[in-house]
């Protein structure tokens, strides 16, 4: 899969001053690769750079790579080569400092269950050395923004799959981690627990200058929360920006055919008028073509095609259509 | 392609908590975990007591001469328990280290800020803790049941050393199995094997001469028959016949000081590999 496009550059600018202690990069990744000993190359020279305060996603399917590359800089996993900075440590030599600078919630609960919330919350503080009366405090400021109050004695046995995982990003935040890590926080969670956990980590972008890494396979989680995305593929990054470049990349408007039996020959129609732009890519019997020209005149041309095509219709393009853009099989139409 | 590298500013050094606390930290919540599972705890009392309530005065009926050394045969089986007590109990927590890697929080333990090993040391902390009480409440049973210990100063010290070594060399063993078997099941089966059996050619019962030239061989080998001998040259029998079975020396002193060196050796052995395995199965 060749690299279509990687702009390893800066965060969009965000508003306000710089935060404290967030000069320099929060991540600097270059060049990271990971080669289980099965010869699995699950992450293939991966480069980037996350800013101070940035909300940044890795996007791609289950095994593209996303977690690895977290756990390599969660110092969980040992890269084969390359380097990671978290906020300024090696994570191959400096691991306790890289460790102490970050926090993780994991993909799936990772809470001991038997105690309760606040236990769980007392332990993260602890094991970050942060001294018991500011725990104490950072503790009562998250179960109240967090909508924990009334849970935090309770054993975590008894707290339902999103009351475990608000839990788990409170404690996450307790160590006042300058760069938090969040490995599919809403896999498994039902769509109004997903929604609700969307809009707290949401929030934490604006009462905070951590930097977040989100790993996700839900578009519209990276869409949502994302100042920039690296969709990720067989262990490469295939595409680095923010969602609004990554979508303009597609045009105003996309055609999306089905059931037509010559892909190829309807985008080379299509290209022939001037009507289609950029790369056209198709998933199963469903062909998805970046339009230049009108909409009308598109399907137009393509009704006059006659070639059995079931349907076509005619929308904006989504974060879904990126990345099976630059995942799926792109045809030419030469 | 644009490649952008940023002047890499170093931040000031983050801290992470001082080790000590760290460890504090981590024995108080296999303290807390443990009091939350009672069976970890109770569970292996259960057959060493009803051995040392029950079995042993029921055998030394059967067996009216006395044990080797003189000592009464209830009495010497009693303390033959504790390394039959000791096992059952460092299995029993290596439970917890399967339930912390699949159900409970060890992926937060290995992300934080802290030496790993740190996190097997706090539940072997723990795993010390708990034989302690465990052999004191077999020693108090088996007091109240009859037996009759001959307590000294030096022979206490000796019978502590013992404990303590037993214990870590046990622990050592338990964390290896459970960070290298994959499920609690196949874990519990393995049980018997590593619990048991050792203890049955380990002088428990029997002096390791009772047994075959070959047998009482491997026998001597064992640690568990070094701890049973030192507990016993302890608590039991100042002339250490155990110890003399063992090594064949005429001075005491000198075959309890072997015997606890073979056992501290084999306990931070185990200890070093135990370390070794749970830092490889937590990165990979």
């Amino acid at each position: 899969m060749p690299v279509r496009h990687i702009a390893a550059g800066p965060a969009p600018a965000r508003q306000g001053s710089a935060p404290p202690g967030a000069e320099g990069p929060a991540l600097e990744v270059r060049q990271l690769t990971k080669v289980y000993p099965n010869g699995v190359r699950a992450v293939a020279g991966v480069d980037f750079t996350v800013d101070g305060g940035e909300v940044f996603g890795l996007l791609g399917p289950n095994g593209a790579g996303k977690s690895t590359t977290i756990g390599m800089l969660t110092t969980a996993v040992t890269p084969t080569s390359g380097t990671a900075y978290v906020a300024g440590h090696d994570v191959v030599t400096e691991p306790l400092a890289a460790r102490a600078a970050s926090s993780v919630v994991f993909q799936d609960s990772v809470l001991d269950r038997a105690m309760t919330g606040r236990r769980n919350i007392r332990l993260h503080a602890q094991l970050w050395g942060v001294p018991s009366t500011s725990a104490a405090r950072r503790t009562a400021e998250l179960a109240d923004a967090f909508g924990l109050d009334a849970l935090l004695d309770r054993p975590v046995d008894t707290y339902s799959g999103g009351e475990r995982r608000r839990l788990e990003i409170a404690r996450a935040l307790v160590s006042e981690p300058r760069v938090l890590f969040l490995d599919e926080p809403t896999v498994g969670l039902d769509t109004r627990i997903r929604y609700e956990l969307l809009d707290l980590i949401g929030r934490l972008r604006s009462r905070s200058a951590m930097t977040t890494v989100l790993t996700t396979h839900y578009l519209d989680e990276a869409e949502r929360l994302c100042d920039r995305i690296a969709v990720v593929h067989q262990g490469r990054i295939v595409a680095l920006d923010s969602p609004a470049a990554l979508l303009a990349r597609l045009g105003p408007e996309v055609l999306e055919l089905r059931g037509s039996r010559d892909h190829q020959g309807a985008l080379a129609l299509l290209r022939a008028r001037g009507l289609a732009d950029g790369a056209a890519f198709s998933v199963g019997t469903t062909l998805t073509v970046p339009l230049a020209g009108s909409a009308r005149e598109a399907a137009d041309t393509l009704a006059a095609l006659g070639d059995g095509a079931s349907s076509f219709t005619t929308r904006r393009p989504t974060l879904d259509d990126v990345y099976l853009q630059l995942t799926g099989s792109s045809l030419t139409g030469d | 392609m644009t490649t952008l590298t940023l002047p890499l500013v170093r931040p000031a050094p983050t801290v992470g908590p001082r080790p000590l606390a760290a460890w504090a930290a981590l024995t108080r919540r296999r303290i807390a975990l443990s009091a939350h599972t009672p069976r970890e705890v109770l569970a292996p009392l259960v057959t060493p007591i009803l051995f040392a309530l029950v079995i042993a005065p029921a055998l030394a009926r059967l067996i009216p001469t006395s044990g080797p050394g003189g000592v009464d045969y209830s009495s010497y089986v009693i303390i033959g328990t504790i390394g039959l007590l000791i096992p059952l109990s460092c299995t029993f927590a290596g439970i917890g280290v399967i339930v912390d890697r699949t159900a409970g929080a060890r992926r937060e333990l290995i992300a934080a800020p802290v030496p790993r090993s740190l996190i097997v040391l706090g539940n072997l902390a723990v795993a010390l803790l708990t034989s302690l009480l465990q052999v004191a409440a077999l020693l108090l049973a088996g007091w109240a049941r009859g037996a009759r210990l001959d307590v000294t100063a030096a022979g206490f010290g000796w019978f502590a050393a013992a404990v303590l070594a037993f214990t870590v060399f046990m622990y050592g063993v338990s964390e290896i199995l459970a960070n290298r078997i994959p499920t609690q099941e196949e874990y519990v089966g393995l049980t018997p094997v590593v619990a048991i059996l050792p203890w049955f050619l380990a002088g428990s019962l029997f002096p390791v001469t009772a047994m075959p030239a070959g047998l009482a061989a491997v026998a001597r080998a064992l640690p568990t028959t070094h701890a049973l001998a030192l507990l016993r040259y302890g608590l039991l029998d100042p002339n250490g016949h155990g110890l003399h079975d063992i090594w064949g020396v005429g001075d005491t002193a000198t075959a309890a000081g072997l015997s606890l060196l073979v056992l501290t050796a084999w306990a931070t052995v185990l200890t070093a590999l135990s370390l070794r395995t749970f830092r490889r199965s937590a990165v990979t």
